[in-house]
């Protein structure tokens, strides 16, 4: 007869013990993540993009995810990296936001106060060796300003005229910085659309933790405006003639 | 009686303390380059302003030399985020200073101040390698040189960043005439002072990858800081 | 009160032998001296209007708010004092701040409405505090539609349809009683609350105060916002016309403008 084997249930089974000691592991990996985000100022305000994906590893597992949100009425906000982290942030944004209404000073908090608090933020988080996993990009206009700003999980911060996030950097930054720099303030609407659609195409033909479904952004006069999710024109007959791209 | 000879030992182990918890660091480095030369009333601080991030470039103007007082100026180079906060407690100490005192204070007195600001962090330092620049009480230009823990030390010129190992040997034969026969020494006219520094950011923007894009240039002497902005090379 | 210096109106931590508490009292005649709050819950929103008496000509105008916002949707006036009031507005936003931070949902009226009752009657068991000498008017709309409470300085609250705090109560609420609120818009009642506050206000002993008028509506997008300059000038002629329209009326019927 077979010697009788006696399982606990899961529910019951003690864990393998951890040890209280040795570097600690939370926070030190992104989880549910969202790649690029990318931005530039062009001649009425800021354009923004970024993709609907929220990934988990390479399981692209939400695939309707806004990856872009006003803060206030003159700033734009997009995010890519840890999408939990992302909606702390959004949450503690919401709470500042509410304090400040509740002044009832008539002041409205603008990009650059935006900026600077989600800068604090990310760097006071970093100093705490307890990142948010974010690399956030701040688009707005204050008092007529064009502001275009970058904040990471080291706190690291820099304001420049294109902005892009992860694979972004490497592929949509040349072509930005190509087609945008210098003529900020001369680029039209269809221009920039046109410019950003081509970045986005870039990305989502080369990164494979991309999307084929996103969202478009601006920041105008007029205020926030962000687009409902689309799709891009893509052509892939060039794949056929790369071996193992294709078959 | 104790056999040492034949006692085995082990090596030494220096105590080095770990901010990197599960692989983590919390630091970067994000380039630039620095400098700073005195002359005999005057002093000239110089800063390129391309901020960046391994290869990639994340800003081409993103400043990191900041005026404290009239009389004070502060360049960084280092990890970006600890620079600007690191400027960010100066400038605020500068200011209440400034209010309590109804005076700027003194840029000898700034420097010992900035030493102990980054000593009061030494177990977890502003990864910054920071030039404080100014006129001391008798007017004469003063330069010092920190490490990131607050070690301090009053020099005559100085360069620091990604770009030092470039520029300070540069520096070294321009200015210091270290080691050449017929030097004259003291201290260079302003004239030269500056044409020393911009080719000495023109040459560090050839050969180093993390330095360009645009140089802001200070001037200090009796009449204030007088400021520049020169293009450098963008790629 | 015959009972006043036998020693029982010292601490809230003893009861009279009438069993009642003294300072819980006092702390609401603290609110009856001031000027009146009043709040209306209509069918489309709830308003809320405070007669702010000014001791000095050389205020700034709409200094020293007694209508607060405490969240988004949530407007807090008051009868009572000033200081005491700020304390217990800075509680509100606390309340409603971690309530929106562990349910991301703003605090329904009768939640916030109740844990503000608990703080004010906190403050009616221990020798060591006073009573707030407020009442707390909280107007909100919530999932539940427009809603209104008021919480006074002994810890009670109630949920009205229209209420009134402060020196003019009695005819303050005497005028509501008249109004059909069920029936009203916000629109509509932001003029008689304005006229119910002109009504109560006493011209012979305080001749300086401002009106404070504020709403949350669907034309006010749901948040808690003073009302726009037009409407306000339009219910403070509102006002103004039926004040005059009364003084005719006792004087003699008719008599065309």
């Amino acid at each position: 007869m077979d010697p009788i084997e006696i399982r606990l249930p899961h529910t019951i089974q003690r864990p393998k013990a951890t040890p209280n000691y040795g570097p600690r592991t939370h926070t030190t990996r992104p989880i549910v993540t969202g790649t690029s985000v990318i931005a530039f100022k062009y001649k009425d305000g800021i354009m923004m993009a970024a993709d609907c994906l929220a990934s988990y590893g390479s399981l692209a597992r939400f695939r309707n995810e806004k990856r872009l949100m006003a803060v206030g009425e003159t700033t734009l906000l997009g995010v890519s990296g840890d999408m939990s982290d992302f909606q702390h942030m959004q949450h503690t944004l919401e709470s500042i936001l509410t304090q400040e209404y509740d002044m009832d000073d008539g002041q409205k908090l603008g990009t650059k106060s935006v900026y600077k608090c989600i800068s604090n933020i990310m760097y006071n988080r970093r100093t705490k060796v307890d990142p948010l996993w974010n690399s956030y990009v701040i688009g707005g206009l204050d008092n007529g300003e064009k502001i275009l700003g970058y904040v990471d999980l080291y706190g690291t911060t820099y304001q420049s005229a294109t902005i892009a996030t992860g694979f972004g950097g490497h592929l949509a930054q040349p072509i930005l910085r190509r087609r945008v720099e210098g003529r900020e303030d001369e680029l039209s609407e269809e221009e920039a659309v046109q410019i950003l659609d081509e970045c986005m195409r870039v990305l989502f033909y080369r990164d494979a933790r991309s999307l084929n479904k996103l969202r478009r952004a601006k920041v105008t006069a007029q205020g926030v405006e962000i687009s409902e999710p689309y799709m891009l024109e893509t052509n892939w007959s060039f794949a056929e003639s790369i071996t193992g791209y294709g078959s | 009686m104790m056999d040492y000879a034949s006692m085995q030992f082990a090596p030494t182990e220096v105590p080095v303390e770990h901010h990197s918890h599960g692989g983590w660091e919390p630091y970067v480095d994000n380039g630039g380059t620095s400098l700073a030369i005195a002359g005999k009333d005057f002093v000239i601080v110089a800063a390129d302003a391309r901020q960046s991030d391994g290869y990639s470039i994340n800003s081409r103007y993103d400043p990191k030399a900041f005026v404290l007082s009239n009389q004070t100026v502060i360049a960084t180079t280092g990890y970006a985020a600890d620079a600007k906060r690191l400027v960010e407690v100066m400038e605020q100490n500068a200011q209440t200073y400034f209010h309590k005192h109804d005076r700027a204070m003194g840029t000898t007195a700034m420097a010992q101040l900035m030493s102990n600001t980054l000593y009061y962090k030494r177990f977890f330092p502003y990864y910054v390698f920071p030039i404080l620049a100014g006129l001391d009480k008798e007017g004469n230009g003063a330069v010092f040189s920190y490490d990131p823990v607050g070690n301090m030390e009053r020099v005559v010129y100085l360069a620091c960043g990604s770009a030092s190992a470039l520029v300070q040997p540069f520096l070294d034969n321009q200015v210091g005439g270290a080691n050449q026969r017929g030097h004259e020494g003291g201290f260079l006219d302003r004239a030269t002072a500056r044409k020393i520094a911009i080719d000495a950011f023109t040459s560090a923007t050839e050969r180093d990858i993390h330095t360009g894009d645009w140089l802001d240039l200070f001037t200090i002497d009796r009449t204030g800081i007088h400021r520049e902005k020169r293009e450098l090379k963008h790629d | 009160m015959t009972s006043i210096g036998t020693g029982y109106d010292l601490s809230v931590s003893t009861y009279s032998p009438d069993g009642r508490v003294f300072q819980v009292e006092y702390a609401q005649k603290a609110v009856d001296n001031s000027g009146t709050a009043v709040g209306l819950r209509v069918k489309d929103g709830v308003v809320l209007a405070v007669e702010k008496i000014k001791h000095s000509r050389l205020l700034v105008p709409h200094a020293n708010r007694r209508i607060m916002t405490a969240s988004k949707h949530i407007g807090v006036a008051t009868a009572g004092w000033i200081s005491d009031t700020r304390h217990l507005v800075k509680r509100v936003r606390d309340e409603a701040r971690d309530y929106r931070s562990t349910y991301k949902v703003e605090i329904p009226a009768k939640i916030i409405a109740e844990r503000m009752g608990m703080y004010a009657q906190a403050y009616t068991l221990y020798s060591a505090v006073r009573p707030f000498g407020v009442s707390t008017i909280i107007g909100t709309v919530d999932a539940d539609g427009p809603q209104l409470y008021m919480i006074e300085p002994s810890g009670q609250y109630v949920g009205y349809r229209g209420c009134a705090a402060g020196k003019g109560k009695q005819v303050a609420k005497t005028e509501i009683e008249k109004l059909n609120l069920d029936q009203m818009t916000a629109r509509e009642a932001i003029k008689e609350a304005a006229r119910i506050i002109y009504a109560a206000h006493d011209d012979s002993k305080d001749k300086l105060f401002e009106l404070e008028l504020s709403w949350v509506c669907a034309e006010s997008n749901g948040l808690h916002v003073h009302v726009p300059q037009d409407l306000f000038d339009e219910a403070i002629q509102h006002a103004e016309r039926s004040l005059n329209d009364d003084d005719d009326d006792d004087e003699m019927e008719g008599d065309d403008e």
